[in-house]
């Protein structure tokens, strides 16, 4: 495919889920639909970034469910340079502190998502609103 | 995800996983482990070459096996992982721990 044609901007692709019973499968399913409409997205930066997606999914389902199940939305959008995504989700504030990336001793079977986040995108944000907790990441691409 | 047992001629356990090992498969992988222990296999290679996806909980669930098998006097090893599950390996610091081998038959052959 020549490098010339301009080709129009993809929509951002969103998921809706309810976990109970959806789970994170659903949101690699998400990312198998993305990577399929933004095939020129090199292979380290849909690992780096879906790794970094799942992680962040797998934290809100795990830690947002407070007897009623989690419902959360995650949109993904590709652009020319970025990859980023959105997830608002209805679990209580999150304590979670994005800033404290150490990881934890080696024979730890947990504690090793938000240090794998941080390291795998330029810019983790995090909010509480009315609606919920709100997650912003970005991963600038590589390639 | 999928799962196999096979056994090799030094009773080292090889259970094969194919598929993404997350969250949702974590406990299934962290229970079959345990039996292979429980069932007397306490030298047990992860043979990674199917997995697809590796998280950190996919990840616990190895090192929950890496401790019950040395526990029972034995190891865990894995062989054969592909390119995401040696980055999530790398940017863990977990490479020193859980040392890759080419293949499930290499990872004891000099235990």
């Amino acid at each position: 495919m020549p490098d010339t044609v301009s080709r129009p901007p993809k929509a951002p692709q969103t998921l809706d889920l309810a976990a109970p019973p959806d789970d994170v499968n659903s949101v690699h399913a998400l990312l198998e639909a993305v990577w399929a409409a933004h095939e020129d997205v090199g292979p380290i930066d849909r690992i780096s970034f879906e790794t970094a997606l799942i992680e962040l999914a797998s934290n809100v389902i795990r830690h947002g469910d407070d007897g009623d199940g989690v419902v959360c939305s995650v949109t993904v959008d590709v652009t020319e340079d970025r990859i980023e995504a959105r997830l608002i989700d209805s679990g209580p504030r999150g304590d979670i502190q994005l800033s404290r990336s150490e990881l934890p001793d080696e024979l730890a079977e947990s504690g090793r998502g938000i240090p794998l986040i941080t390291a795998l995108v330029d810019v983790v944000r995090y909010e509480h609103d009315a609606d919920g907790n709100r997650w912003f990441l970005s991963r600038r691409r590589s390639g | 995800m999928n799962q196999n047992v096979r056994h090799l001629d030094d009773g080292v356990a090889v259970l094969s996983l194919g598929g993404k090992l997350n969250m949702v498969s974590a406990p299934a992988v962290r229970e079959s482990i345990a039996g292979l222990v429980a069932g007397g296999s306490s030298r047990v290679v992860v043979n990674l070459e199917g997995v697809e996806f590796l998280d950190s909980s996919g990840l616990g669930a190895l090192i929950s096996g890496l401790k019950s098998t040395r526990q029972a006097g034995g190891d865990l090893r894995i062989a054969a992982p592909g390119e995401q599950v040696r980055l999530v390996l790398r940017l863990t610091n977990m490479e020193r721990v859980l040392v890759p081998f080419e293949t499930a038959e290499e990872a004891f052959a000099r235990a």
